[in-house]
């Protein structure tokens, strides 16, 4: 029952999406790099691959990294 | 604005909605943009170090079409919590090589400190538009260390809807990785043996790891975006982490049961390796919000996990980018809680029969962690950009009072862990 309220809000939000989102000469501060939902991939990947090594979970965001993560 | 300028935001835009990283960068035309880092990773009481070099480039195409490469290359030194518990008295254990032993200090948790490993890593990607409302995207990845070697593939599909503002991507990745430690992949739950002693090794060993993520980017307004994904991870195989042991202890005093070692050298007190299910199911929601507050960009993100080896976590991490001077400061905040694995143990019990899975790994235990960080960027008057980052991290674990015996109530039993990371970054174009 506890996972499926993250999904319900995902489903309720979708179906509010009508009344969301701009028109294309809206987008100017969206179309700023530092506006991109990755802005700064490399930053994210060398974050995701210390903390696989030293916690339990990895991914979410996008693909756990490769590696062994031993140590 | 002119008209480069704008092309460059137009593009950028599509990236943003298509939840994308942002090849093309202020410099515009030129077809290649290189993110490069060098990363300084220190754990306190010498613990692990690493010195990192990263490299990403993106090669942009006519009509939308990208060309993704990264390498890493990592060198990792330093010492590493076996598993073992502290004792008052010093204690001797057989290096994971089976040739020698190692020695460590009385009243702290046992370090292992023989390790010492270079990483390489690369992928590359390929992205295009297909049809007016959709992009494919696949890739391969691989990694080689000389104990580890990690080959991976994925595939994505992407779809706009509602005039872009919406873009809901379902992505695949399957990786073979095939572990062979240094001295042979012990059998789980078997005791550590005398230098020389190999009876407890067997072959090299292989895992398979299949993830999907679903994932809806959405435009909510003209200054925020969010996102949401839904990930599995299905992992099968080997997982044992080869170099990790328990203790095997008095079931009165809680101290590690002693034995005798052989005249070659090994181990003086009784440990096993650890154990783990040869398979493991991971789901995790992920939400993330950005918000541009006149030119201050917040960027906060929430993760929830959990697995069929009984570990829950929460994940909360925020970013605020603020300008100043010609450049940003960038403050960051993650906060990160985890419970333990069903099979997570201190120590096992001597005359107590083993269990099927054990796992003494710090990693596997409940623990809160900290993150603090603080970036610095710069962009030149060029269209590169300079960057330096410095965070620190901090984990506390706990264990449950039940699973502590005699002495160990007393002692340190969760390696909590300090670490200071420093990273220099350069943006340019080609």
């Amino acid at each position: 029952m506890k996972k499926l309220i993250p999904v319900s809000a995902l489903l309720l939000l979708m179906g509010g999406c009508a009344h969301l989102g701009v028109e294309p000469w809206q987008r100017d501060v969206l179309a700023r790099p530092d506006m991109a939902l990755d802005a700064n991939p490399l930053d994210a990947a060398i974050d995701d691959h210390i903390y696989f090594s030293k916690e339990a979970s990895s991914g979410g965001r996008g693909f756990g990294g490769g590696g062994c993560g031993c140590n | 604005m002119n008209g480069k300028d704008l092309a460059s935001l137009l593009a950028t835009a599509t990236c943003a909605l298509l939840g994308t990283s942002s090849p093309a960068r202020a410099e515009g035309e030129k077809p290649w943009s290189l993110d490069t880092a060098l990363l300084l990773y220190k754990e306190s009481d010498s613990r692990v170090q690493d010195v990192s070099a990263a490299i990403g480039a993106t090669r942009r195409f006519a009509d939308d079409r990208v060309l993704g490469l990264n390498l890493t290359a990592d060198t990792l030194t330093g010492a590493s919590p076996s598993g073992a518990i502290a004792l008052d008295r010093p204690q001797t254990f057989t290096s994971p090589s089976g040739k020698a032993t190692y020695t460590t200090v009385g009243g702290r948790i046992p370090l292992d400190d023989t390790f010492k490993d270079t990483r390489f890593a690369g992928s590359a990607s390929w992205t295009q538009p297909m049809g007016r409302l959709y992009t494919v995207s696949g890739g391969l990845s691989a990694s080689y260390e000389y104990d580890y070697r990690h080959f991976g593939a994925n595939a994505s599909l992407s779809r706009d809807f509602d005039r872009r503002n919406r873009t809901v991507s379902l992505s695949a990745a399957w990786s073979k990785d095939d572990i062979d430690p240094v001295g042979g992949p012990p059998l789980p739950l078997s005791q550590m043996l005398d230098v020389g002693a190999t009876g407890n090794k067997a072959g090299s060993k292989s895992k398979d790891v299949l993830d999907a993520v679903l994932s809806v980017a959405q435009v909510v307004g003209h200054d925020t975006v969010v996102r949401f994904n839904y990930a599995y991870s299905r992992s099968s195989g080997y997982l044992n982490d080869p170099y990790k042991i328990l203790s095997v202890v008095d079931p009165v005093t809680g101290d590690t049961s002693t034995r005798t070692p052989a005249a070659t050298g090994g181990p003086d007190g009784v440990y096993v390796f650890e154990s783990r299910p040869d398979s493991r199911t991971k789901q995790s929601f992920y939400g993330e919000v950005k918000h541009d507050f006149d030119g201050r960009v917040l960027t906060a993100s929430y993760r929830y996990m959990s697995d069929d080896w009984g570990i829950g976590s929460h994940t909360v991490d925020a970013r605020f980018r603020w300008p100043l001077g010609g450049g940003y400061v960038e403050p960051h905040a993650r906060w990160y809680t985890q419970t333990a694995a069903d099979f997570y143990r201190v120590s096992l019990v001597r005359g107590q029969a083993l269990p099927q899975y054990a796992s003494a790994d710090f990693r596997l235990g409940e623990f809160d962690a900290v993150t603090l960080g603080l970036k610095y960027g710069h962009p030149l008057a060029s269209g590169n950009e300079w960057s330096v980052r410095l965070e620190g991290y901090q984990q506390t674990g706990s264990v449950p009072s039940g699973q502590l015996i005699g002495n160990q109530a007393r002692r340190d039993v969760t390696p909590d862990l300090t670490a200071v990371f420093l990273q220099f970054g350069y943006r340019f174009g080609l």
